[in-house]
Formats: structure tokens, C-alpha cells, sequence
């Protein structure tokens, strides 16, 4: 007996070390995938912020304006014809000329000119429209330099050397000048964050798409979450389980796993051609955004109505609590974590979205920022996509910098997914 | 031993004889409850119920009656249906899906399974307290308030603090969670989360308290608290108590009714159960044979 007691002993003692060995193993494997992982998403950041920051930075440079009446041709500020055709830019002309008064032949003066960017003339307009006693006076204002300069400006003193491009000898001459008078400088890109998209990279700016994503976003969430939540608790808690309960189950994860273009041709053929809601606005986006995170909603809402464990639901019913206010009581508390997390996840789905918008014309240039629901935008990922896209170079630093904009914006709805779960969840 | 009540003597005896080597078995059952399944004045009488869960048979054919104000015991080994035909009573097993009841079951004479009687007044009347303790996660107080709130038992909030401190005391937990009514229900121990469930099914007073086994998570002291206090509500009560605990059955109620796979077999006064066993399966059963 002892015997056998002993070897059964030793027989453990033997296949326990080799199950403590796979665990190792296992955990081994886990740690080399997670290593990798994690490696991927470093990679990824360290490209995107390396080739990004910058954007954060524009060249600026100073000049002593004069506001000429004669130069704009203005004779009455308040007359709106006159200032609209006013030449502002004549200004940074002319003050431009009053810095280098060598240069006169034409076209080193329109090389000249290009130093500052065409935007410096909007500029001009708004300050001297908001202090009209400026008219006449000279004053030493920083205006933001065109992109070529910008490129070169900051290029300089980086591993091989200055990124000249399109900066002639001649302008780099003037650039140096300008540096040794200090009257270059980078500064904080205020424009990246408050303009919309330009054709010219110093102007473009990231407000107009992400006020479009904003709008598509808020469609898309009072949409689909509370269908999402309606469908999965009539589904999970109401609906009888027959055949067609399966089938419309069997559905739903289809669309879950539904390509997203898909879903951009059905909101064209749908939304667009049959009930006339107009193309590129942030309505149509969400309608079709809603369409696509319908699925995911509704999987994840039932999953956590699932975990909502059964005696909770038999103990309200046993005191008497009708169908519906056993989920209003208990069964929509304990899974709104659940809940919640799915439909952030979605969202954040829906933030990074492009195919399908790209088909319903939120893929159009959009100068103007946004108001409503109804005006022509365009979002997040779609800009991305259309200054990867662009020639220009200093659009390569702007498409970086929208990228971490971007992933600034999930990184933080995912935290606050991870939050709310924290906050909310409850123990039984 | 001969059952009083069998009538088809010949169908039964030629079973019987060939139940008599195996012990008791399927073949032995009774065509009707034998001893006294029925009362003068029923608070519930069930006829002729069968219980299904898809297309197995669950309940076969029970004829019992619950008296007002009495405390019925049912007892039984594991898997015969206590709990199924008691939630049968209150329509708990509504929720079942597979599960279907056939048969005349009746409260104060009004037909349960009519369409006009409605599931949720009819668990009001009739509550039910668990075989596991299932407090909401929710606090102590809001766990014993939810039913009178839910019903409108209470119009001032003094008065539901009144209820909920009653209910307490009567489920003899008072003592123990006056000081942290607001901490959560869950975070009691298994024993006193099981009275708190009993204070909330008492909390909107019900006409009949169906119990499936409420001590088996509670220690002896626990135990006797809940016996005292099925003893007191008997008086405006009617109480239907399932227990694997046959001193329980014996201490706490006036008749005990004892399944088997499905089919109720003996229906008689609690000491006679114990005592004088009529027939040959509850007999076995409280002898200890099986179970
Ligand atoms: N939801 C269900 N679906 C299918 N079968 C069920 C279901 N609930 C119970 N049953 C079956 O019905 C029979 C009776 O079960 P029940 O729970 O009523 O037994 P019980 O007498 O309460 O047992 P215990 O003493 O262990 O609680 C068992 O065979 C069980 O397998
Ligand atoms: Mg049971």
C-alpha cells in the first residue's frame, strides 16, 4: 500500500514539474507576443512623432507693416465693397520691399513676395478691421512665412543637411539675413488647430475636420447606442427563441464583419439617392457610421445583459416587478458598463473610419469650418487621407501631426472607456 | 405496506411485485397523493398538475392543497421537482421558456394560469424567497425597499423606514445591520444575505411565502431565528417550505408533502409523516435509504 502510494507520489512529483514547464512556456509565448506588440506600437509612434512635431511649429517672420490707404485703396473702412477688394497683400508687399530695398528686379521680387505666406493678407484685414485707429500707422507684426520657407527653416541643422526644395540660393540668402536680425522664428502653430483644410500647407488646419468628425460623431452616438441598447435588451430579454431570433443573431455578427465600404455604398444608395439627404454633411456620415456600429453595440449590449446573472432577475420578479422594470431596475444598471464600453468602442471604430465616408462625398475639400449637421465637412481620417495625398511637402509633417491628433483623440476615448468600466462596474 | 387510496388494485399489485426485489422504484408511485392532500378551506388548491421542461416531464399529475394559514413542508431527494412545482405557484417559471404547466392551480379560488390574472399582481400575493440568497447589488435598505416602493406600500419615506425596519427585525437581522443599512446587500455574509432576501419577500407582506430551502446556506443559530420566525408569520400567513432538513420539515409545519421523481406520493400530518410513513418511498426516504 505504501508502495503504491509512494510511486503515485513520485509519479506527480514527475508531471508536475513538466506541467510547471509548459506554464513557463506558455507565459513565455504570452510575453513574446505582447513584447511584439507593444514593439509594433513604438515603432509606430516613434515614425509618426518623429515625422510630426514639427508640424506643431510654424516659421514666422517679422515685418514693419504700414497700413497705406493708397496701397489698399480704401477711402471709408466701413464700406464692405471696398475692403473686400482691398490689397492687403500689397502690404506684406510693401513692407517686405522696405526690408530688402535691393531687390528690384521682378522676378527676384516675386520670389521676394513668396516669402510670407498669401494668408498674411487675411490677416492684416482682421486686425485693422478690429482696430480701425490703426489705419495709416506702421507697426512690427510676426507673419507666418510661406511653406517652402517653413520647410527650409526648420530643416536647417538636420542630418543631411537643409531640405531646400523649392527655396532658391537667393531666398535662403534672404532667410539667412532675416535669422541674423532675428526676425525668423518658430513658434507654436496656432493655425493648425483653429483653421480648416487650405491648398496652402502654412493655412491648413485640422479644426474644420474634427469639428466634422464632432458632428458625425454626435449623430452616430444618439443613433446607435440607444437602438443599439433597445435592440440587444428586447433580443436578450423579451424576444422569444425561435428560428428567427437565431436568424436575425445570425445576421447581426454578419454585419459586424460587413467590409465598412459596404456600408458607404448602402448610405449612397440609401440615405443619399432614395431620401434626399444631402451628400458630404455630417448627417448622412453619421446615418452611415451608425449603420456600421449598430452591430458592434448590439453584440457587446447582449454580452453584458448576458453576464447580468439570472437570480438578480428571478429575485426582482419574485417581489413582484413587471418584465420591464426588472431591466429598468436592474438589468440595464449592472450592464451599462458593458454597455458603455461597447459603444465607446465603437465610437472610437467610427472615429477612424474612411472607406465608407469616401463614398457618400465627405471626401470633398472643405475650406469653411463646420456649424451644424447640415454643412459640408469632412472628417479626421478622410483629411489624412487627403494630405497624404497632397504634393507639397510640408503636407507629410501636417499628415503626421493630424495622425497623433487622431490618436490623441482614441487613446482618450478608450481611457475613458477603461474609466467608466472602473467607475460603474459593481461587484455580486 | 398497502396504499388506502389505490383503487386500481390490479394494474398496481402486478407492479408491486415486480418492485418489490428492485426496492422502490418509478412503478411504486400511487395513482393519487396518499394520506390527506386536501383541506377544508384551501388558501391554494393545485389539480391534476404536470410540469414540463421541453419534453421532459418534470411534475406528474399532483393533487395538493395549501390551507390557509398553514405551513406545508415539502421534502424529497434531490431532482424530484420541489422546486420546479413550487414555482410553479407563483408563475416564477413563466421566465423558463422550455417550461410549460398543465392543470388547475388556484388561489382564494381564482384560476393562476387564467389569462386575466395577471404574473405580477400574482407574485405580490404569493412571494418567494430562494434557494440561493440573491440580494440586489444595491444597498441593504434598497434591497427590503425595492418591493413596497415598487407596489406603493408606502407613501412617506417614514413609513418605509418603518417597513424596511420591520422586515428586518421579523427576518431577525436587524440587530445585525442597523448601523449600515446603506452599504451594499452583497457584502454580507451568505447566511445573513439569505434573511435579508426573507425580509424582502416579507417586505410587501404576501398572502402565501413560498421558501425553497431558505436554511441551507445559514448555520444552526441563523437557522432557529428563521424557524421562529416561519412559526410567528404563520399566524397571518400561508407558508410553503421545501427543506432537505427533515428535522425542519418536523419543527416548523403542520403537514408535510414528500415527492419523488416528479410524482407527489404522500401528503399527511407532519408527525405522522416522520412517525408512521403510509407509504413504502417515504418511508425509504426518511429512513434514510435514499436521498
Ligand atoms: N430550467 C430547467 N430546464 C430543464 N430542466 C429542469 C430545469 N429546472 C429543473 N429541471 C429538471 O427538473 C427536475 C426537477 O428539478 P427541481 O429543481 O425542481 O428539483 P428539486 O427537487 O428542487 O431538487 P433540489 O432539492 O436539488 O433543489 C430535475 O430533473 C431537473 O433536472
Ligand atoms: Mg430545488
Amino acid at each position: 500500500m505504501t508502495e503504491i502510494k509512494r510511486s503515485h507520489a513520485e509519479t506527480i512529483q514527475r508531471s508536475l514539474s513538466k506541467r510547471y514547464r509548459a506554464e513557463k512556456r506558455f507565459r513565455a509565448y504570452g510575453m513574446m507576443a505582447i513584447a511584439l506588440g507593444l514593439l509594433c506600437v513604438a515603432l509606430l509612434f516613434v515614425d509618426i512623432i518623429g515625422k510630426g512635431h514639427k508640424a506643431f511649429l510654424e516659421t514666422s517672420i517679422q515685418v514693419d507693416v504700414t497700413y497705406d490707404a493708397e496701397v489698399l485703396g480704401i477711402t471709408d473702412l466701413q464700406n464692405k465693397q471696398q475692403v473686400a477688394l482691398a490689397d492687403f497683400q500689397g502690404l506684406v508687399k510693401k513692407a517686405l520691399q522696405k526690408k530688402f530695398p535691393d531687390v528690384s528686379k521682378r522676378k527676384e521680387k516675386r520670389e521676394l513676395f513668396s516669402l510670407i505666406s498669401s494668408g498674411a493678407g487675411y490677416e492684416l484685414r482682421e486686425r485693422l478691421l478690429r482696430h480701425p485707429e490703426l489705419m495709416g500707422q506702421t507697426e512690427t507684426l510676426w507673419l507666418i512665412a510661406d511653406d517652402d520657407v517653413d520647410t527650409y527653416y526648420k530643416s536647417i541643422g538636420s542630418k543631411g543637411g537643409a531640405f531646400t526644395g523649392r527655396t532658391s540660393e537667393l531666398r535662403q540668402g534672404w532667410i539667412d539675413q532675416l535669422e541674423q536680425e532675428g526676425a525668423i522664428k518658430l513658434g507654436f502653430n496656432t493655425t493648425f488647430f483653429t483653421s480648416g483644410d487650405s491648398r496652402e500647407p502654412e493655412q491648413a488646419g485640422i479644426w474644420g475636420a474634427a469639428m466634422g468628425s464632432l458632428f458625425t460623431l454626435v449623430v452616430t452616438l444618439t443613433l446607435s447606442f440607444p437602438i443599439g441598447v433597445s435592440a440587444a435588451v428586447y433580443l436578450e430579454e423579451f424576444a422569444p427563441k425561435n428560428r428567427w431570433t437565431d436568424l436575425i443573431e445570425v445576421n447581426i455578427n454578419n454585419l459586424a464583419a460587413v467590409p465598412s465600404i459596404i456600408f458607404g455604398l448602402l448610405g449612397l444608395a440609401i440615405f443619399i439617392n432614395f431620401f434626399q439627404v444631402p451628400r458630404s454633411v455630417p448627417l448622412v456620415g453619421g446615418l452611415v457610421l451608425t449603420l456600421m456600429t449598430l452591430p458592434t453595440i448590439i453584440i457587446s449590449s447582449r454580452a453584458a445583459i448576458k453576464a447580468v446573472p439570472p437570480s438578480i432577475r428571478e429575485a426582482a420578479i419574485g417581489v413582484g416587478a413587471s418584465p420591464m422594470q426588472v431591466v429598468l431596475h436592474h438589468v440595464l444598471p449592472l450592464a451599462m458598463p458593458g454597455m458603455l464600453t461597447g459603444a465607446i468602442i465603437g465610437m472610437a471604430q467610427a472615429l477612424g473610419e474612411t472607406a465608407p465616408l469616401l463614398m457618400i462625398g465627405m471626401v470633398a475639400f472643405i475650406v469653411d469650418i463646420p456649424g451644424g449637421f447640415t454643412d459640408p465637412a469632412t472628417v479626421l481620417p478622410v483629411q489624412i487621407f487627403l494630405w497624404a495625398d497632397s504634393p507639397e511637402r510640408a503636407f507629410i509633417e501636417k499628415t503626421s501631426a493630424a495622425i497623433m491628433v487622431l490618436l490623441a483623440f482614441l487613446i482618450m476615448m478608450n481611457t475613458l472607456a477603461v474609466v467608466l468600466r472602473k467607475k460603474l462596474e459593481r461587484r455580486w | 405496506m398497502v396504499s388506502k387510496l389505490v383503487t386500481d388494485t390490479a394494474t398496481m399489485l402486478e407492479k408491486k411485485a415486480t418492485a418489490k426485489q428492485t426496492g422502490p422504484d418509478a412503478m411504486d408511485y400511487p395513482e393519487q397523493a396518499i394520506g390527506e392532500p386536501f383541506v377544508k378551506n384551501p388558501k391554494m388548491s393545485m389539480r391534476n398538475v404536470d410540469v414540463f421542461y421541453g419534453d421532459k416531464q418534470a411534475i406528474y399529475n399532483v393533487n395538493v392543497d395549501i390551507g390557509q394559514n398553514e405551513v406545508i413542508a415539502m421534502i424529497g431527494p434531490s431532482g424530484c421537482g420541489k422546486s420546479t412545482f413550487l414555482r410553479s405557484i407563483n408563475r416564477m417559471n413563466d421566465t423558463v421558456e422550455s417550461c410549460r404547466v398543465h392543470g388547475e392551480l388556484s388561489l382564494d379560488g381564482e384560476d393562476i394560469y387564467a389569462a386575466k390574472m395577471d404574473p405580477v399582481a400574482l407574485r405580490a400575493r404569493v412571494g418567494m424567497v430562494f434557494q440561493k440568497p440573491n440580494p440586489f447589488p444595491k444597498s441593504i435598505y434598497d434591497n427590503v425597499s425595492y418591493g413596497p416602493r415598487l407596489h406603493g406600500l408606502a407613501s412617506r419615506r417614514a413609513e418605509l423606514d418603518e417597513i424596511v425596519e420591520n422586515s428586518l427585525r421579523r427576518a431577525g437581522l436587524w440587530e445585525e445591520v442597523k448601523d449600515r443599512l446603506d452599504q451594499p446587500g452583497t457584502g454580507l455574509s451568505g447566511g445573513q444575505q439569505q434573511r435579508l432576501c426573507i425580509a424582502r419577500a416579507i417586505a410587501i407582506s404576501p398572502e402565501v411565502i413560498l421558501m425553497d430551502e431558505p436554511c441551507s446556506a445559514l448555520d444552526p443559530i441563523a437557522t432557529a431565528k428563521i424557524e421562529e420566525l416561519i412559526a410567528e408569520l404563520s399566524e397571518n400567513y400561508t407558508i410553503a417550505i421545501v427543506t432537505h432538513s427533515m428535522q425542519q420539515a418536523a419543527r416548523v409545519s403542520r403537514r408535510t408533502a414528500y415527492f419523488h421523481l416528479g410524482h407527489l406520493v404522500e401528503v399527511n400530518d407532519t408527525e405522522k409523516v416522520f412517525t408512521a410513513p403510509e407509504h413504502a418511498l417515504t418511508e425509504a426516504y426518511i429512513t434514510g435509504r435514499f436521498g
